[in-house]
């Protein structure tokens, strides 16, 4: 960031930090190589958690929003790619693109009156319209099936071969999150960054924060609606439980695990916390209780998450060398 | 015509009475001082206008358009700059995006989502930097410049909306004497440099009278004296219930 001259514009960042982003894409690419069946099917579900909790990021990290309904947003997008395709009939394509549009939209109606409040009034509300969101879910057995949810969302066959739902959601994925950095680092970017820091400032610079909260919030339910639909397309199947606030503190800790202040953050923390979560319940019954014990830890110790504390680290060791 | 006017603005809280009856007039390219013993709605007076509080009684006209109760970002976008008392920044941006920020907003390109953001506006953004004394401090974080500066970043800010009319709260407060000297000139330079109308509240007396072209005394809410530092100077009832006690 510090050096702008060095800086391929399109891709937002310097030549140096391009070169490890494709190494990383390429073992992304060859993964598949190493991974048997199992683990390639978890590293396909985390590069959607990852999705969904950059999306949260979005409002978290960027605009200082503590949102705790991210899941209800996820869920409209699971459930309208499900709906469309087990109930309606509909294709994939139509039944897909239909979900960050649902999502969107949604998001609107409920951004709309969440931004109204802020800090914990915002919070509260949040959760208030996931948990709407989820009890309409759980009980309109006609439309979502209800608490049996949707089991048999007809996807083509092609998503059954594990290295094809890996690749495609690898695509999907990768180009949803280059198109989040690229919000992030732009003017808008900036300007939700400088709401995050001082709301009230921000207002005497000509910024109707209002506004570009409420835009915030639904460019982060249009990638959740993304994230949701995927999940939808990789199991073939829609849970209540997606919606549940449980899945919205997943969420939450992925983004604190990481750190909210980096665009990495809830990449890394998403798989701090699946590594974690598939490790530690190998071993015992009562691994939520160790998980639990291991998260407060790297908190407490890692204030700014995983990636902040790394890359203040490196930041020191690189002044104190010169 | 003048630039602002404020007329009979009011404004009290929970029955105390913060500004009462105040007509306030700032003319182009003026610039002007608003003293007034702790309490006595200095602050208060430039929240009324700015648009953070709404007053209860009473008009403000900027270039002859009622902008009363209009909100902060509104009144802001028509060219009304302002500092705060306490530090008022965006302590986890660097000084450059601090700067960038406010730019962003005044040129209404902070609506372009795909931009990149990083050095966009730079020269702007380093000449703006350079003018308050931050040049060569870009890539610090807001929140880690020293007392002093921070301050100075705020009339940064402030400056990048290309204000005709800046307000400026205390821009000397918690200064060493030799960076108040350096404000002082600073806030001096800006008035001639940028042809802007200035309005500053400071307790530092040699500042006021150093380069005020007008003086006005608050004094419980009410504005009891307006004018040139040498009226003011003279004027009795402001020696008495201001001045007398800080001026040796």
């Amino acid at each position: 960031m510090a050096n702008g001259m060095n800086r391929i514009s399109w891709l937002g960042t310097s030549p140096r930090n391009a070169f490890m982003l494709a190494g990383l894409v390429a073992l992304l690419v060859l993964l598949p190589l190493f991974l048997g069946q199992s683990w390639l099917s978890i590293t396909t579900e985390m590069l959607i958690l990852a999705l969904a909790a950059s999306s949260l990021n979005i409002m978290l990290g960027y605009t200082g929003m503590v949102s705790f309904g991210p899941a209800g947003i996820y869920a409209v997008g699971a459930y309208t790619t499900g709906v469309f395709m087990e109930k309606l009939g509909i294709g994939i394509v139509p039944a897909v693109l239909a979900a960050p549009v649902m999502a969107g939209i949604i998001g609107f109606l409920v951004g709309w009156i969440c931004v109204r409040r802020s800090a914990v009034y915002f919070a509260l509300l949040t959760l208030a319209f996931s948990q709407i969101i989820w009890t309409v879910v759980f009980q309109w057995y006609s439309v979502t099936g209800g608490d049996d949810g949707l089991v048999s969302v007809p996807v083509p066959d092609f998503f059954f071969e594990i290295t094809n739902c890996y690749y495609f959601m690898l695509a999907v994925v990768s180009v949803c999150l280059f198109i989040i950095w690229k919000i992030v680092n732009s003017p808008f970017g900036m300007t939700l960054q400088a709401i995050r820091e001082n709301p009230n400032r921000v207002e005497f610079i000509g910024v109707n924060v209002k506004h570009y909260q409420l835009a915030s919030f639904v460019i982060s339910s249009v990638f959740l609606g993304i994230a949701g639909s995927m999940h939808c397309v990789f199991s073939g199947s829609a849970f209540p439980d997606y919606a549940y606030w449980v899945k919205s503190a997943d969420m939450l800790v992925i983004c604190l695990l990481g750190g909210i202040y980096n665009f990495f953050g809830p990449l890394v923390g998403t798989v701090v916390y699946t590594v974690l979560t598939k490790v530690i319940s190998e071993y015992t019954m009562h691994w939520h209780l160790v998980l639990g014990g291991i998260i407060v830890l790297i908190i407490l110790a890692m204030r700014k998450g995983v990636v902040g504390t790394l890359a203040n680290y490196w930041a020191n060791r690189k002044s104190a060398a010169a | 015509m003048m630039l602002l006017e404020a007329k009979g603005i009011s404004k009290s809280f929970g029955g105390l009475s913060a500004v009462s009856e105040v007509d306030l007039v700032i003319g182009k390219e003026e610039l002007v001082s608003i003293i007034g013993p702790n309490g006595a709605g200095k602050s208060t007076l430039f929240n009324l206008i700015t648009g953070h509080i709404r007053p209860d009684r009473g008009t403000v006209l900027y270039k002859g358009e009622d902008i009363t109760g209009r909100k902060p970002y509104d009144i802001s976008r028509m060219g009304v700059g302002r500092s705060f008392q306490k530090l008022n920044i965006f302590p986890r941006l660097t000084t450059f995006q601090n700067v960038q920020a406010s730019l962003f907003s005044a040129k209404k390109i902070n609506r372009n989502i795909f931009a990149d953001s990083c050095r966009m506006l730079g020269d702007e953004v380093e000449d703006i930097l350079e003018s308050v004394g931050l040049g060569g401090q870009s890539e610090t974080l807001g929140g880690l410049l020293a007392h002093g500066d921070q301050k100075r970043l705020e009339i940064g800010i402030a400056l990048a909306l290309n204000p005709e009319l800046l307000l400026l709260d205390e821009p000397t407060q918690g200064m060493s004497p030799g960076e108040t000297v350096e404000t002082t000139e600073l806030i001096r330079g800006l008035v001639r440099a940028r042809h802007i109308s200035l309005a500053f509240v400071e307790h530092d007396m040699s500042v006021v009278f150093g380069i005020s072209d007008r003086i006005n005394v608050l004094h419980q809410g009410m504005l009891i004296f307006s004018g040139k530092p040498e009226e003011v100077k003279a004027n009795e009832e402001v020696q008495r219930i201001y001045l007398g006690k800080s001026e040796k």
